[in-house]
């Protein structure tokens, strides 16, 4: 799990959009995912939307800042449809095991605004590593919510993502919270030119 | 990851879920179809009830497909078989002239009718059609006002009188005749007798000066070689449609006729004006519910913007998009017409309980066909297509990385 941290506006999101497939960069290097290396720079660079949306559906997951729950399904169906989009088998191990270390069992019958901002943004997280990703992108997941909470959350991600084996991007401008687990970071650093991220000693 | 049926189910329950989800908005988008519907259905049944129920009056009453000669003259056998021959014509019978189409019908020294209107008929005559009896020998059918003014039933007897002034002579001829059917006054108001054509020739004979022993007057002439002469003809066309073409004919022989092609072609006005404004309010209507139904859907989508760009990051494409869209808008646009529908045929119940007791309007029926409500469905869904289309446009432009930035 790897963060990436910075001020407001210096582009953290625009990486992490980047990384998910979202933005097309106007100068790409090298990107490839995964054992089998996929090449997705020169995807991207051939705008290859159908091949780029059905990896980023399979091989990535999204957790955000608002969480992006559906209002109209229970917090079941939030969780499951990206499996069942998928074409796999709405329950998987990982996910029930997700649901019971994160206090969620007792909600799944329930609607998202019927939840609070933390159940959500819980929920937001099993739903983005339902489907079994390889590399979990978090934007600001910690950000709606209270010190504690947000401490609490992203502890239990934290633990997750080290127990499931996952790779993890976590977009925070909170440097005292990264701080508080010691997660390798990459730093914004401001120039004239621009943003340059670098990883921080 | 191909579109399969398990997809396509779980768009389509996903789509449903949102709809019911909102169910207060996406009730008000149906509403906005249903206050369309329904008043155009209902417009549309009155209107299709209005015009049957003049064409029935026009089809049902034999009296419009007859065409009255005006003129007199002196015409034969011949000229009368040429006339049924003309294409149109469904039924001719002579007429002998107009002096002598008229007689006495006595029943007893209370109840006698002086100059009753004696019509010739023969089988086919259309104005009796509903009594399947038609005059022949001494049988006779009354016209109801005559019938009743004479106080007889079918099977009564009856004696026909007619006079002559012969040589200084004042002579009166009779014959008995049965009363066979009454004719309703609906279809004949004045008193009148219709009778056996060979009855009516007798009578004119009679009048003429000759012997008659069926009238039981010996004297006058006895000629054998009289020559039968039709002053006009009683001439009635096939069918309503026919009724021009046969006006036309007898126009090109300058007989002068008088017809209801004036009613028919009312009628047939009607039609085309009741058209013409139900049609002008249907698109009226219709433009309007299209820009109603377009503007809350998008305005919908906007609302939901990030919940669809949600649902492309989670990995639906355009196509499945679309598909989300079109289900929800024809799914409220059936929604819409079956209450609609609904909705007309409680109306109708209403304006057809309120017609069934007015007298002004007696037979007039809101109601449309199962073609109509078929062709009701097709343009709503034509509207859900459009409205669709304009939906899916909207939110074909929503990024998937809407949903990361917040709005």
């Amino acid at each position: 799990m790897l963060a990436i941290v910075g001020p407001s506006g210096c582009g953290k999101s625009t990486l992490l959009e980047a990384l998910g497939l979202l933005l097309r960069p106007s100068e790409l290097g090298r990107y490839t995912l995964g054992p089998d290396g996929t090449d997705l720079a020169a995807l991207l660079q051939a705008n290859n939307e159908s091949a780029l949306a059905e990896i980023r559906s399979r091989e990535l997951g999204f957790l955000l800042q608002n969480g992006g729950l559906l209002p109209f399904l229970s917090v079941r169906d939030n969780i499951t449809l990206p499996r069942r989009l998928l074409g796999l088998p709405a329950s998987s191990e990982r996910v029930r095991h997700a649901c019971v270390t994160l206090g969620l069992e007792p909600l799944l019958d329930k609607r998202p605004g019927a939840l609070s901002i933390g159940e959500r943004q819980r929920t937001a997280f099993v739903r983005a590593m339902a489907h079994e990703p390889r590399l979990l992108l978090a934007d600001e997941p910690t950000a709606a919510l209270d010190p504690q909470a947000g401490e609490r959350l992203f502890g239990l991600i934290l633990s997750l993502v080290q127990e499931l084996d996952m790779a993890a991007l976590v977009v925070s401008h909170d440097r005292s919270l990264v701080a508080q687990f010691s997660l390798p970071r990459l730093a914004a650093n401001l120039t004239s030119g621009g943003c340059r991220f670098a990883p921080e000693p | 990851m191909r579109p399969s049926p398990s997809r396509a189910a779980l768009i389509l329950r996903l789509a449903i879920q949102d709809l019911w989800h909102d169910r207060q908005v996406s009730l008000c988008i149906a509403a906005a179809l249903v206050a369309v519907i329904a008043p155009l259905l209902l417009l549309f049944g009155l209107k299709h009830g209005v015009v049957s129920q003049l064409q029935r009056e026009l089809l049902d009453d034999p009296r419009n497909l007859e065409v009255r000669m005006l003129t007199s003259g002196s015409y034969d056998e011949a000229w009368l078989d040429d006339v049924r021959a003309l294409p149109g014509v469904g039924f001719a019978i002579g007429l002998t002239r107009s002096l002598n189409t008229q007689a006495d019908l006595l029943k007893d020294r209370r109840h006698f009718l002086k100059g009753v209107e004696l019509v010739p008929s023969a089988i086919g005559d259309p104005l009796l059609a509903d009594l399947s009896r038609y005059p022949q020998g001494s049988g006779v059918v009354l016209s109801e006002p005559a019938a009743r003014r004479l106080d007889v039933a079918p099977g009564e007897r009856l004696t026909l009188a007619a006079s002559r002034r012969l040589e200084g002579q004042q002579e009166r001829g009779r014959v008995e005749v049965e009363v066979i059917g009454v004719l309703d006054a609906a279809r004949f108001p004045r008193p009148a007798a219709f009778i056996d054509l060979e009855l009516l020739i007798e009578l004119e004979r009679f009048r003429d000066g000759h012997a008659s022993p069926l009238l039981g007057v010996t004297s006058g002439a006895q000629r054998a070689d009289y020559p039968l002469r039709y002053a006009r003809a009683r001439i009635f066309a096939s069918e309503g449609e026919a009724v021009a073409g046969v006006v036309e004919q007898l126009e090109a022989q300058r007989i002068e006729t008088a017809s209801r092609l004036a009613d028919i072609e009312n009628v047939r006005a009607i039609n085309r004006v009741l058209g013409l404004i139900f049609g002008v309010i249907a698109l009226t209507a219709l433009v309007g519910c299209l820009a109603s139904m377009a503007g809350a859907f998008m305005a919908n989508i906007d609302r939901k913007r990030r919940e669809y760009a949600v649902l492309r990051l989670l990995g639906l494409k355009r196509p499945a998009v679309a598909a989300y869209v079109a289900v929800q808008v024809g799914l409220l646009s059936l929604i819409a017409f079956v209450a609609g529908l609904g909705l007309f045929a409680l109306g109708a119940a209403v304006f057809n309980r309120a017609l069934a007791t007015s007298h002004l309007a007696s037979g007039v029926v809101s109601h449309i066909t199962a073609a109509h409500a078929l062709i009701a469905l097709a343009l709503t869904l034509g509207v859900a297509l459009l409205v669709a289309a304009i939906g899916v446009a909207r939110a074909f432009s929503i990024q998937p990385a809407e949903s990361l930035r917040e709005a």
